[in-house]
């Protein structure tokens, strides 16, 4: 079960006008894993996520995930994807129900499900009082919870998320990294972009590190280490991404201050 | 052209000193300014989203067309009192409307506050400027609209008329700007935090309803023959009208006369702008201000009443009556519950009903009397109900406006073949929720005063409204609900589509009057084939019409 592969990328390029943001990616993810997917600021990441899940439809290179191409199966494999993006939004004057019922029907969910699933869900988070209230009100990382929740209503096989912790606070990154390990333990297979090196460094059983729209490095934290002896992954990143001399440049940062 | 702008503060830099701001900083926060509105974006969608960095000079050619329209009018006026009280009018209200209309985006905007307040910057600055850039906003806009007044003052009563007049120009703006800032202060007096931007939406929607009104009884009253020898008689109460004040100053300068009248006048125009203008600067502003803060911040921590999903059974109905296909249903529900929140919708929205009310009025009480037995002889229920076809069409463009453009992600991931099915559930629901109930309770009252026999016309006319309404819906460019920030530059093409409608709308209403003519049953055939064609649009237009293509061209998934 967990050799089975559920995505596959062949030569993904990306080009946006003029400018080419991703220069051939080739990956074979297996289920009941959890992908470190990291990379610079700009390196391609979102792009990638966003055409995995069927955001971005123009591409060139060839893309199947749970062995149907992506180009003429979309409908089929977004029913069995979850997308928690980055930076994204609520509709503000909805109430988390009301957001979830949205997405639950449009899944074909039955409504009764929908709706005890996102209580549990939301119970989960803490926030089951606040099921009914607008999102207006809500604090930046209890739009996250209620982001996280609703992509996990349909139970998908495959979860995108892009820096999923940003805004959570403690307890709730503990529990985020809980679940994760749990989903993949199900059998499921988690898609995880993120700037927290350490977090990522933890979590993952494999780490893709791409830079200008290329993949550096990949493989998990332990045999990427047996080759470089790096100790942690902040000091690969740094190493496999060109910005060795961070020394130097804080002192210039200084510097610049003194003049 | 902005340094053209900052250099009319110059000789005002001691003015500004006075008030207790930094002049350089100042300067600096209004230049920002400007920048930024000088390279509003244009367009809609992300393709079409090209920056433009004359939007400034192209928005007052705009306003000096609008402005040969006007002179137009007032060309044939000779005392020159009368014609510039015409013109001063004319600028005020034009000004309230700009500030109503652009109120939220220009007065209330504190998404800068996050990056100015924190710098060393003293608060009577960064209130000054607020000021300053709305005062340059609209003398900009009363400039370009009066331009060709003045020309044209010019040649009727002399060039140091017309000099005089472009000066009172400039004290109107400041005089209509401390009334605006008075007015709004009332208002916060008197609410905060969600309460207020409700009350200040309904004001907005009142004020509009209002200037509909004063246009339809203007339009009805004067005479044009009338107009030409006009004198405004100057009573008592005349020195208390403000454009009473302008326009005598420019005629004392005019006919030199400065008689007690004339200088009282004179003075009115002179002392109170600026008073209130300092009035503005020094205290009103730095209240509005702090109240604006309270604002924001009294978002967060005010306590929401917990919403229960009502499920109504009117709301059951509808769903029933309108929705047949399981992926319209929640589109249709989230429309439903949305358009009740969304207070740009209702902005937009609620003058289009207030102005259905003024034209049902103004059919009732045509030739100035009420006639109720004429009226039940007449065809003239036909006009009420076609009326509504104004609502109708309202009602899409009000669906696109609104500020959740980054949240139309959703729409993208969830599995749905074609998204035609999105934009019929939302057009029903706000159909369904928003015109539905004013027709019904206005066709009960047209069948209780015109009989049984008008329900065919009735249902006939509901048919065309509906039958317009969707496909206009349909026709304009397939943006997901409140996600599109208002533009003016959007308005053009949604004009002219919007009066090739209407008058599509009228078409639909004469055929069926011509029919009605004709003999009495012969309307009955417009059912059917209203069915069908809304059949067609339904079943198989709007697929063809609205793809994923067009869909994702406008839309952007961030």
């Amino acid at each position: 079960m967990s050799n089975q592969t559920i995505v596959q990328i062949q030569n993904l390029e990306k080009n946006y006008g003029k400018k080419q943001v991703l220069h051939g990616i080739n990956l074979e993810i297996t289920s009941g894993q959890i992908i470190g997917y990291i990379g610079p600021n700009g390196a391609g990441k979102s792009t990638t996520v966003k055409i995995l899940c069927g955001l971005i439809n123009e591409y060139q290179g060839e893309i199947s995930i749970f062995g149907k191409d992506l180009r003429t199966n979309t409908l089929e494999i977004k029913k069995q994807v979850g997308y928690i993006p980055e930076n994204a939004v609520l509709y503000e004057s909805l109430t988390p129900m009301e957001f979830m019922e949205f997405i639950g029907e449009m899944r074909g969910l039955e409504n009764e499900i929908t709706r005890s699933k996102a209580e549990a869900l939301m119970n989960i988070f803490e926030m089951k009082a606040n099921l009914n209230q607008r999102i207006a009100t809500f604090s930046k990382g209890m739009r996250q919870k209620v982001m996280i929740c609703s992509a996990l209503l349909h139970n998908p096989d495959l979860i995108f998320m892009d820096e999923p912790l940003s805004g959570l606070d403690a307890n709730s990154v503990i529990m985020v990294k809980e679940m994760l390990i749990h989903l993949a333990r199900e059998g499921k297979t988690v898609f995880y972009s993120s700037h927290l090196m350490d977090v990522v460094e933890k979590i993952s059983d494999r780490i893709i590190l791409i830079d200008q729209g290329k993949v550096i490095a990949d493989g998990s934290f332990d045999d990427l280490n047996k080759l470089s002896n790096d100790e942690n992954l902040e000091k690969m990143f740094t190493r496999l991404t060109g910005n060795t001399n961070h020394g130097e440049k804080a002192e210039a940062f200084i510097n610049a201050f003194e003049k | 052209m902005i340094k053209f702008l900052l250099s009319l503060f110059k000789p005002f830099r001691w003015f500004i000193e006075k008030m207790g701001a930094d002049y350089n900083q100042f300067i600096m926060i209004l230049q920002l300014k400007l920048t930024m509105d000088n390279r509003r974006t244009k367009g809609i969608g992300n393709n079409a989203k090209k920056e433009t960095e004359n939007a400034l000079i192209k928005q007052s050619i705009g306003q000096m067309m609008f402005g040969v329209f006007f002179a137009m009018f007032c060309i044939i006026i000779k005392s020159p009192f009368t014609y510039y009280y015409f013109v001063h009018t004319f600028l005020m209200a034009m000004m309230a409307m700009m500030i109503i209309s652009e109120f939220t985006t220009i007065l209330f905007d504190t998404s800068e506050n996050v990056i100015i307040q924190p710098l060393p910057i003293k608060g009577n600055t960064i209130s000054l400027s607020r000021i300053a850039h709305v005062l340059l906003y609209l003398s900009l806009m009363s400039f370009n609209l009066s331009v060709v007044s003045i020309i044209v003052g010019g040649f009727k009563f002399g060039v140091l008329s017309a000099l005089v007049f472009s000066f009172t120009i400039m004290l109107n703006v400041l005089f209509t700007l401390f009334l605006a800032n008075m007015l709004y202060l009332v208002i916060m007096r008197l609410a905060s935090g969600e309460k207020l931007k409700n009350i200040l939406m309904y004001f907005q929607i009142v004020i509009a309803i209002l200037f509909m009104l004063a246009y339809q009884l203007s339009a009805n009253m004067i005479d044009k023959t009338h107009i030409r020898d006009m004198v405004l008689p100057v009573h008592w109460y005349t020195y208390l009208v403000p454009p009473a004040f302008f326009s005598g100053l420019v005629e004392a300068f005019t006919s030199f006369a400065f008689d007690s009248s004339h200088l009282i006048f004179i003075a009115e125009a002179l002392i109170i702008p600026i008073i209130g203008i300092y009035f503005t600067g020094k205290y009103l502003t730095p209240v509005f201000n702090r109240k604006l803060m309270d604002l924001e911040q009294g978002d967060r921590v005010s306590i929401v009443k917990t919403e229960t999903a009502r499920k109504s059974l009117w709301y059951q109905m509808m769903l029933a009556i309108f929705v047949h296909r399981k992926g319209e249903q929640a589109p249709f529900k989230l429309i439903w519950t949305m358009t009740g929140r969304e207070r740009l919708f209702m902005q937009s929205f609620l003058p289009s009903l207030g102005f259905i009310v003024i034209m049902i009025g103004v059919q009732f009480f045509r030739n100035n009397s009420f006639n109720l037995d004429e009226l039940v002889h007449s065809s003239r229920y036909l006009l009420i109900l076609y009326g509504f076809m104004f609502i109708g069409l309202s009602l899409p463009a009000a669906l696109l406006n609104g500020n959740n453009e980054h949240a139309t992600w959703i729409f993208k991931t969830v599995p749905l073949s074609s998204p035609a099915d999105y934009f019929k559930g939302f057009v029903k629901a706000a159909l369904a929720r928003f015109f539905v109930p004013f027709y019904l309770v206005l066709s009960v009252g047209i069948c209780s005063l015109w009989g049984y026999k008008v329900i065919p016309d009735v249902i006939i006319a509901f048919l065309a409204i509906y039958l317009i309404t969707i496909l206009f819906y349909y026709l304009q460019s397939p943006g997901f609900p409140f996600a599109q920030a208002k533009s003016a530059s959007q308005g053009g093409v949604v004009f002219a589509k919007m009066m090739g409608l209407m008058f599509s709308a009228a078409a639909l209403g004469f055929i069926h009057f011509l029919l009605l003519r004709w003999f009495s049953f012969a309307s009955l055939l417009l059912i059917p084939f209203y069915l069908i064609l809304i059949y067609y649009v339904n079943r198989i237009f709007v697929y063809k019409k609205i793809t994923w293509e067009r869909v994702d061209e406008v839309n952007m998934y961030s």
